[in-house]
């Protein structure tokens, strides 16, 4: 009897572990698999839509709460280089891309936590309103702990842990298409830690 | 069935229950917590937040480009009434159910001024001479304004503006 009681109680903890454990792991682990890929910037058209399914849904709730549907804005996020690794303070990046086909767009650095990196330098975002073009019709903005000689900066400073950047494009025109050429590009200069 | 396979089974389907009862929690729990968390100073009413700065610990994700207004609702006593004063930038209303989805969104491009909704349980009737009515799918969620405000300057206009916005409960009056 006792016997049959234990093994029906580990049966159901094992299950709820299981459970529990799996679920933590698609949303760890498998979350790339529920977004879309152009060059290293993942997406999710559903974001914030009604129609997510219930794994968009929960990815976006735990990284992107009150995130709007795409008929208002697109969200894109960065958390690697071209080469697969994470970002890292401990590398210098260029970010640099042509003028989007939107209303408005920003770029925005965010520590581990998903949170503004508490890097008291005020360097946390760029965007559409602020930005100068290159003569190449590019813009460039540095993404390092310094800011050297940039004209813009993205400040990795106490990003101890690694970070990821959010591209959001508001009210994107008829003409927008995200592709790996037309979304902005990361170029890693150097990982010594000492900026060229 | 018999020997350990029934209690393998079992762990089986245990597993798969609770792993989809967690992903489909995930969303109702966070988003309950936020609407808690915005609630703190009064549920239907506007919050102008403090300027997004890297001390911002209430929503993940922030951007430091807006100035947000927040309204914790709560439709158990009624409708509400809903205004967005005028700002010169992109500004949006965005509203969100308990299971975080954006169900509602307008924006400066479909409004000139100000703009003004009803907002009522689904299911429920709307108020006469109602208007502009929306349905939210759950009596408790959470309404968001965006002003665009990429400046400190900007950021102290838009909160000065967002003290004619409304939230508050629907009267016929």
């Amino acid at each position: 009897m006792w016997r049959r009681v234990l093994a029906w109680g580990a049966a159901a903890l094992v299950g709820v572990g299981l459970g529990v454990a799996s679920a933590w792991a698609a949303l760890e682990f498998g979350r790339a698999s529920f977004m879309e890929r152009y060059g290293a910037w993942t997406h999710s058209r559903a974001a914030g839509s009604v129609g997510a399914d219930p794994y968009t849904r929960a990815v976006i709730a735990r990284e992107g709460l009150l995130a709007l549907s795409a008929r208002e804005a697109l969200y894109f996020n960065l958390a690697e280089d071209s080469q697969g690794r994470p970002l890292s303070e401990a590398c210098v990046y260029e970010l640099s891309g042509p003028p989007l086909e939107t209303r408005w767009w920003s770029v925005t650095l965010y520590a581990r936590d998903h949170f503004l990196a508490q890097n008291g330098d005020h360097a946390a975002a760029i965007d559409a309103t602020r930005i100068r073009y290159d003569g190449d019709g590019r813009w460039r903005a540095r993404v390092a702990p310094v800011r050297g000689e940039a004209a813009h900066w993205l400040s990795s400073r106490n990003t101890h842990s690694g970070f990821s950047l959010t591209l959001r494009v508001y009210n994107p025109r008829r003409e927008f298409r995200a592709s790996a050429e037309s979304l902005p590009v990361l170029t890693t200069l150097n990982c010594a830690g000492a900026a060229p | 069935m018999s020997g350990w396979s029934k209690y393998v089974w079992a762990a089986l389907a245990i597993a798969v229950l609770s792993h989809l009862a967690l992903i489909n929690a995930v969303p109702n729990v966070l988003t309950g917590v936020a609407i808690s968390r915005l609630g703190e100073a009064g549920v239907n009413q506007w919050h102008v937040a403090p300027r997004v700065t890297e001390a911002s610990r209430t929503i993940v994700r922030p951007a430091p480009d807006f100035a947000y207004s927040v309204c914790a609702y709560d439709l158990a006593r009624g409708p509400l009434r809903l205004r967005v004063a005028d700002w010169d930038q992109y500004w949006s209303l965005s509203l969100y159910g308990a299971n975080s989805d954006n169900f509602f969104v307008l924006d400066d491009r479909e409004v000139r001024g100000d703009a003004e909704i009803i907002l009522v349980r689904q299911g429920r009737a709307a108020p006469d001479h109602a208007e502009q009515v929306v349905q939210s799918p759950s009596s408790k969620g959470i309404a968001l304004i965006r002003r665009l405000a990429p400046t400190l300057e900007a950021y102290n206009a838009a909160a000065r503006a967002a003290a004619d916005d409304v939230c508050a409960p629907f009267t016929n009056s």
